[in-house]
């Protein structure tokens, strides 16, 4: 759980955005450097649906920048790396095909394991149904019996899990009841599509690495909130820059409605109004900020994050 | 009129007594995930949302929970992905793109490695007639395709390979349904000891090989896949390409002459014509010089409404279509799709229920221009819809011509004075209650989302006062939005019609254009 990955972490450069394919990389810099990014792969578990996503994760390119400032990572051009998979030496292809069936069959046993188990429980829950059954015939005057019920439900998560189980039951009962002996044998290690590339490929050298991402004029603001601790996402959802948690957005609800200005820029008020009134309709402040100093007159990006100034509104009404 | 403005502001806050609440509007607990089965087959439902906190504070509680949740959540993205033996479902990787199965040096090897003997045919030289429906993207195929996926995707060669897209490969890669392989590492001579050799393709080398293939971004392929997970079928549309120009195509000619229609006259002339038609012929004064009404003899009010009815409205129904690459390339349509409901099939797609046209709102901050819109409008006959997209965060806009003016609001007023024209009432009436739900059913969204567009003012009152009630919100306050960013578009209405008052332009510009905001 609390793995730590090598640093730097390589971000991968695809086609123009950041992203990341090590789950392990995703919940360190979650953990420990508070970037979350956005996940925007299909979870392999439950494919059908929008609302948990899985790798990779996308960064934005100020998390992408706010990392590679902090030495916590580089990034790769990810095209390129991989025009290295067709040298690859053959011990190296055979080594890694060795490692994946290892992995292969580690999986089948266990899927096999988890079916036996299943099947123990169903056959273990039907026999105690059938005492229970038989009891109950037994002395069907006394029936001030409750005590299994809570008992189960404590067991079993939720009612599903019930259901599946009995489905399971009923398939395994039709099949046949000599399978008990041979079921799934272990001779097929299964297919497995890995998420990174990173064990047949060499780690790439530093000298590959990319400069850092280019970001937009809103970065000082970001990386000032972002060192103040709060989590950021992006804000396409409400209708501005960026969204601030004060805490992982796993467990806390956001903010701040964060929108970056120049210094100098003019502000609408309409803009203002249009903000305030629909950051208080959600429950959130409306916060805007920008870098007094301009790119000009400082020496690189970080001096201008200590120059952010950042207000919030909140629509009161009279 | 304060009051009602004051309700749709605060309606959004209690939105925990709303039904619909987006769940993929916000980012979700993991450890809902931990409720359901994996490894069980069937398909799981979406979890509840859950509660969160307000903000952190150091409880040893809280701690705990976040922790459980990292822990969730590093363990469903950890999920392996996996291929068992009766499902697995192999495809190889083509660098160079499709090749013809004529070449038997490609061909054979891989028809032998699946174990098919049989597809060791001499190749016959005449392709049937859907290889060449092969998209020169293709770039992985199957050799032998089984399951439900391939229905809906994919081309097949006279070798009865399949031939994926990139994006239709990399979304079967990422739901783990494709075990991708990458070539033979070179020419050597197969023998069966070779085959052992090819590996297995990452997700991470998939989106690496993938993604930037024939004009395939990221954001493209966010809009692909989500939609595709939701049961959608997706094809490319023919403005696929960013650089396909307009000479390029034999329609060129025919091409041409239309924007030069739409930036001449254009708008004003059909306006024009239809303000004629909708003027009696016979009528004795202009509206130039003398009153209205004029002289004549009005036996009827509907001979007065008539009259009255000088401003000019637009009808998408006789606008001249246009082609698809007249359009400027981010707003353009390059996907087709089809309801899950659509029958569908692949070799004869029927006409797509959505068009989309992907915008990256990282590059493209500003809605899209008047005339951008038109293009796109016209080059599509039914409604196309817009997606944005942030950083991963997709929104879709839904964009519709509708034709305001073709109500005749005065006419259906009293009941039976209806039936003289009723051909051109039923059909916009219609029209008008879609567009009422519509506004009404995503109100709130719509404010929210188009915010940063200063919706501040209703300007309801302009299509229509007895409907003043019934009408929502966002219509009119788009139309501000619209007309404050666009200037140029309002000088040039002004100047077409330089006797309307300001509340006129607006009615052109809500005429032209209603957009809906909608999370699907």
């Amino acid at each position: 759980m609390d793995f730590q990955p090598d640093l730097p972490i390589p971000i991968s450069y695809v086609s123009g955005r950041y992203l990341l394919f090590s789950i392990d990389a995703v919940t360190y810099l979650r953990r420990e450097h508070h970037i979350c990014g956005v996940l925007i792969g299909t979870l392999p578990q439950i494919p059908q649906q929008n609302v948990f996503l899985g790798l990779p994760l996308e960064l934005m390119p100020e998390e992408a920048r706010l990392l590679v400032d902090k030495g916590v990572a580089c990034i790769v051009d990810e095209a390129k790396a991989h025009d290295g998979m067709n040298t690859l030496l053959e011990e190296d292809r055979r080594r890694y095909l060795r490692d994946l069936e290892s992995q292969g069959l580690h999986v089948s046993r266990i899927q096999s394991d988890r079916k036996e188990r299943n099947r123990e429980q169903t056959l273990k829950k039907l026999e105690e149904k059938k005492a229970k059954a038989k009891a109950k015939a037994n002395a069907s005057a006394a029936a001030v019996q409750t005590p299994t019920v809570p008992e189960e439900a404590t067991s079993t998560p939720s009612p599903k899990d019930a259901a599946i189980v009995d489905i399971f039951n009923a398939e395994d009962r039709s099949s046949s009841p000599s399978t008990a002996t041979t079921s799934m044998p272990p001779q097929g290690a299964v297919a497995i599509t890995p998420a990174t590339s990173y064990p047949p490929l060499p780690t790439p050298p530093p000298s590959s690495h990319l400069s850092a991402p280019a970001v937009p004029p809103s970065y000082p603001l970001f990386a000032h909130l972002h060192s103040k601790g709060y989590f950021l996402s992006p804000g396409l959802r409400f209708g501005c820059q960026y969204m601030a948690y004060p805490g992982d957005p796993l467990r806390f609800h956001s903010h701040f409605l964060v929108v970056s200005y120049d210094w100098d820029q003019n502000i609408d008020i309409m803009d203002l109004v249009v903000g305030g009134r629909l950051g208080t309709g959600v429950k959130k402040g409306f916060l805007i900020g920008g870098a007094q100093k301009g790119i000009d007159e400082v020496d690189s990006e970080a001096d201008r994050v200590d120059t952010v100034r950042a207000f919030s509104l909140e629509w009161a009404g009279m | 009129m304060a009051d009602a403005d004051e309700d749709v502001i605060h309606a959004p806050a209690n939105a925990s007594t709303q039904p619909e609440v987006d769940l993929s509007d916000e980012t979700q607990d993991f450890r809902f995930l931990n409720h359901l089965n994996f490894f069980a087959d069937s398909s799981p439902g979406i979890p509840r949302r859950g509660e969160k906190d307000f903000e952190p504070n150091p409880t040893e509680l809280q701690a705990d929970v976040l922790a459980a949740s990292r822990g969730a959540m590093h363990n469903a993205l950890s999920y392996p992905r996996l291929h068992g033996a009766k499902t697995r479902v192999i495809a190889f990787y083509a660098p160079d793109g499709y090749v013809p199965p004529a070449q038997p040096d490609r061909a054979k090897p891989k028809a032998e490695e699946d174990g098919k003997s049989s597809e060791s045919t001499p190749k016959p030289a005449r392709p049937l007639p859907n290889s060449a429906r092969i998209s020169p993207d293709a770039c992985v195929y199957v050799p032998s395709p089984k399951g439900q996926f391939f229905k809906r995707m994919g081309q097949a060669d006279s070798s009865s390979r399949i031939w994926l897209l990139p994006e239709e490969a990399l979304y079967l890669i990422e739901r783990g349904s494709l075990d991708i392989r990458w070539p033979r590492p070179s020419a050597s001579a197969g023998g069966p000891g070779e085959e052992d050799l090819s590996v297995p393709m990452s997700l991470q080398a998939a989106y690496a090989c993938f993604m930037g293939r024939g004009s395939l971004t990221l954001e493209r392929y966010s809009v692909y896949t989500g939609l595709k997970r939701l049961g959608y079928a997706l094809v490319r549309a023919p403005g696929w390409c960013d650089d396909i120009e307009p000479q390029d195509t034999d329609v060129s000619d025919g091409s041409k002459a239309a924007p030069a229609k739409l930036h001449g006259p254009g708008l004003a002339g059909i306006l024009g014509s239809l303000f004629n038609w909708i003027h009696d012929p016979l009528s004795t004064a202009s509206t130039a010089t003398g009153p209205i009404i004029g002289t004549g003899i009005h036996r009827h009010y509907m001979d007065v409404y008539r009259k009255l009815a000088i401003i000019p409205w637009y009808d998408p129904v006789t606008a001249p279509e246009r082609h698809p690459f007249d359009t400027a390339p981010p707003f353009r349509v390059v996907f087709h799709v089809y309801k899950p409901s659509t029958p569908f099939k692949k070799s004869a797609p029927p006409p797509p229920d959505f068009r989309i046209a992907v915008v990256s709102t990282r590059d493209q901050t500003t809605m899209p221009t008047m005339t951008q819109l038109g293009a796109l409008l016209e080059s599509t006959p039914l409604t196309p819809r817009v997606g944005g997209k942030w950083s991963g965060v997709v929104s879709y806009l839904r964009i519709a011509d509708s034709a305001f003016g073709k109500e005749k609001l005065y006419e259906n007023k009293g009941g039976p004075q209806g039936p003289k024209r009723s051909r051109t009432n039923q059909k916009p009436r219609k029209q008008r209650m879609q567009t009422m739900e519509m506004s009404i059913v995503h109100r709130n969204r719509a404010q929210m989302d188009l915010a940063h567009l200063s919706v501040t003012y209703h300007l309801c009152w302009v299509v229509d006062h007895r409907e003043l009630k019934m009408l929502s919100a966002p219509i009119g306050a788009i139309v501000v939005a619209l007309a404050r960013i666009y200037p140029t578009l309002v000088t040039a209405l002004r100047q077409t019609h330089p006797s309307r008052s300001g509340s006129g332009l607006a009615t052109h510009i809500g005429a032209k254009i209603y957009i809906s905001y909608d999370t699907t």
